[in-house]
């Protein structure tokens, strides 16, 4: 059943233990080479430390990837024309005039990364069972990252696109996946009579327009509280059941569309966002015969990507104080000063909300006892808001606060009465009922200090506390086989995140951070105080990852 | 004096100097280049009124090679959108001679007068691919060879000097040449 599901073997804590490091040690981030070769331009004009974006890469994204003014005039490599603009004027129902980029826009990225695990980080094998082969986690590891292949620009017409795809993951061929695939229009507010980037639309596969984006983000490591699941356990002896299984984070893609507007150089900007939901509380039908695929196919297609028919809706509002106080530079793109452009001093705080419905499907019984399939729809949503405090080039500021919610429905059997959730699997539920909602709250606050033009300092602090986690992380069941080594010894999950980033080249970097991550436990007690389950022996499990990323 | 004897006495002083000053030419190997006689000894020239314009334009700078006369004022302009800021680490090497003139507005200048010879290297604080060249030559004498290398500086009196060859990326080479109505140096520069 569904719950089995969700208790992770040992083994497959260690997979997940794994996957988790790379992806720790690999978080999606991009730079676009392929801009500095059509415009002949360093990365430095839009990024201050790839992929980070300085306040011209901005206004250049905003712009669809084009120079907010006379882009025209700076390319290098001359657009291929599609079709004159006179064309238009003369024969009004002609193919609308276009372009594509004079050279295809293609970008490449590859990382490698070489990790140090605290020693202590081999304590979990502990509860290998007896007469099997502990597992082993290395003290060192060299690690490779993603190789990424990533197109962008635009059409002209002011149509930008932007694909980026992950051909090795890993060094695993074909183990990626596509990232962000879509078309943005931008400013289509002015067939409206609109204000100037008032409205954009976005089709396709996206990062949602998170306060910190996780793609463009100059850590290594992944903002925690974005990778948060609201995923439940079963725990006999602990009153509080969770029956949820809501693999839904922040930091997944979203398929659908995407409104927005304002510009991220200064004033508002927001986003809305529908998007398929899809939180993997039930399965999807992706090769069903009897089912048409958007594709055409009719065995064996892309199949659907929703688990349910609603629509996930998220929504954000920022707003930028421009705090320049030098009276030229304050309207400028970019502020400017003895030694040159420089990003705004601002002042940003913003708002966001995610609702959604999370779906799990259970073979039960109808009301007259008949087999039927009944379907727990519990709706979530996340909101929270966010802060960022820049001072010019060098001294940046960010926290982020979210609070999760996820309705928790209970099955029931025939009688009212709860199903154990231990018994679900030879039980027959009949329906649910609601309990207290499994919630989780935390967020992060960073600091970052470009020391030099070619250094970053930085430290972050992330705090997860959730309720699942706790359930999931103090289980006194002998038989229950979670996931100790990643589970909290606390309720709150956190970690310190010192790290320091050498730009080698504009284009090459090297990057190292050590993880103070939060005491976990391999033995678990009752104490005979209490009667409630404690952890002894906690740990650390702190990990450096040395990372060297490059573009081109 | 009358008008008209100042006048002739004027056009015999011309044709005299006229009749003394002669060429320098030849081939610098790496083709577009500059050349320009150095430094002569106990003689000064008036700056030039004239004030050329290095234009920033399209991410580049425009010329990429300008050579002027010690005591020439550039003016620079910022012809693009974006915003730019000049700036030099130094002159020939010299690094107390560097030099921030900030950063200006689209149509706006900045002006510079450049009082000592030498090889200005212009670069932009905000797009660091952006390079262009000021050659502040100490003479009158100069030239900027065509794309096969070939030049001609004109108007130098009859002398000894010696003439300096520069070229991106190549080490400055320098020759004595004799000018005695005409004069010849070919450079093969290396790095």
């Amino acid at each position: 059943m569904i719950r089995r599901s969700t208790r992770l073997t040992i083994y497959q804590s260690l997979l997940a233990f794994a996957v988790a490091l790379t992806v720790l040690s690999a978080s999606r981030s991009f730079a676009i080479p392929a801009f500095s070769r059509m415009y002949g331009t360093s990365c430095s004009t839009c990024h201050i430390d790839f992929p980070k974006l300085n306040d011209f890469g901005k206004a250049f994204k905003d712009a669809g990837f084009k120079f907010p003014k006379d882009d025209e005039s700076m390319i290098k490599i001359p657009p291929v024309m599609l079709g004159a603009p006179a064309n238009a004027e003369l024969w009004p129902k002609a193919i609308w005039p276009g372009t594509i980029p004079g050279i295809p826009p293609i970008g490449l990225r590859m990382n490698n990364y070489f990790q140090y695990t605290g020693t202590s980080g081999g304590k979990f094998a502990a509860l290998t069972p007896a007469g099997t082969l502990p597992p082993f986690v290395p003290t060192t590891d060299f690690e490779t990252g993603y190789f990424s292949i990533f197109t962008a620009g635009n059409f002209g017409s002011d149509i930008a696109f932007w694909v980026d795809d992950d051909i090795s993951v890993a060094g695993d061929n074909g183990n990626g996946g596509l990232g962000d695939g879509y078309l943005k229009f931008v400013n289509i507010g002015r067939l409206m009579k609109l204000p100037p980037h008032f409205l954009n639309l976005k089709v396709g596969q996206f990062e949602l327009e998170l306060p910190f984006t996780q793609a463009r983000s100059i850590w290594i490591s992944p903002y925690d509280i974005y990778s948060q699941a609201n995923i439940g356990a079963m725990n006999s002896l602990i009153p509080l059941q969770q029956f949820v299984n809501n693999q839904f984070a922040f930091a997944n893609v979203g398929k659908g569309i995407e409104l927005s507007g304002g510009l991220h150089t200064g004033g508002y900007n927001y986003s809305i966002a529908v998007i398929d939901q899809n939180t993997s509380g039930a399965p999807q039908i992706t090769n069903n015969p009897y089912v048409p695929t958007a594709t055409g196919a009719s065995f064996g297609g892309v199949g659907v990507a929703s688990d349910a028919n609603f629509k996930d809706i998220y929504a954000s509002f920022n707003y930028r104080f421009n705090l320049e106080r030098d009276k030229e530079s304050r309207d400028a793109i970019q502020a400017a000063g003895p030694t040159g452009p420089r990003d705004h001093t601002y002042l940003n705080f913003g708002t966001y909300y995610f609702y959604g419905r999370s779906v799990q499907r259970l073979l039960g019984a109808a009301a007259d006892g008949t087999a039927a399939v009944i379907t727990a729809r519990e709706p979530f949503y996340r909101v929270g808001g966010n802060m960022t405090f820049n001072y010019r080039c060098c001294l940046q500021f960010n926290a982020l606060y979210m609070y999760g919610h996820d309705y928790n429905l209970l099955p029931v059997d025939a009688s009212g009465s709860l199903i154990p959730l231990q018994n679900l699997s030879t039980a027959v539920p009949v329906g649910f009922i609601h309990s207290t909602p499994a919630t989780f709250s935390g967020g992060f606050v960073d600091a970052e200090w470009l020391a030099y033009p070619w250094m970053y300092v930085m430290i972050r602090y992330d705090g997860v506390n959730s309720t699942s986690d706790r359930i999931n992380g103090l289980a006194t069941n002998p038989s229950f086989t979670g996931s100790p080594f990643n589970a909290p010894f606390s309720s709150t999950r956190n970690r310190v995140t010192p790290g320091v980033q050498f730009l080698i080249h504009a284009n090459i970097k090297a990057s190292f951070e050590y993880q103070f991550r939060p005491s976990q436990t391999v033995v678990i007690a009752t104490n005979p105080l209490t009667g409630l389950p404690v952890a002894l022996n906690p740990f650390h499990t702190n990990t450096a990852v040395v990372g060297l990323e490059w573009v081109y | 004096m009358t008008r008209s004897s100042l006048f002739t006495l004027l056009l015999v002083v011309a044709v005299a100097a006229a009749a003394v000053a002669g060429t320098i030419e030849g081939k610098v190997s790496t083709g577009k280049s500059v050349v320009y006689v150095d430094t002569i000894q106990g003689k000064t020239f008036p700056a030039p009124s004239q004030q050329p314009v290095m234009d920033q334009k399209g991410l580049m700078f425009n010329p990429h090679v300008m050579v002027i006369q010690v005591g020439t004022t550039v003016e620079f302009l910022n012809s693009d959108t974006v915003q730019h800021n000049v700036f030099w680490p130094s002159i020939s090497g010299n690094k107390k001679l560097t030099h921030n003139l900030g950063t200006w507005p689209k149509g706006e200048k900045k002006a510079f007068k450049f009082d000592n010879p030498g090889v200005v290297s212009l670069l932009c604080n905000v797009h660091p691919e952006m390079a262009g060249y000021i050659i502040v030559s100490p003479t009158p004498y100069f030239a900027e060879t065509d794309a096969s290398g070939n030049y001609k500086i004109d108007n130098v009196p009859d002398g000894k000097y010696n003439v300096v060859a520069w070229h991106e990326g190549m080490k400055p080479q320098t020759k004595s040449v004799d000018v005695a109505g005409t004069g010849k140096a070919d450079f093969t520069l290396s790095k």
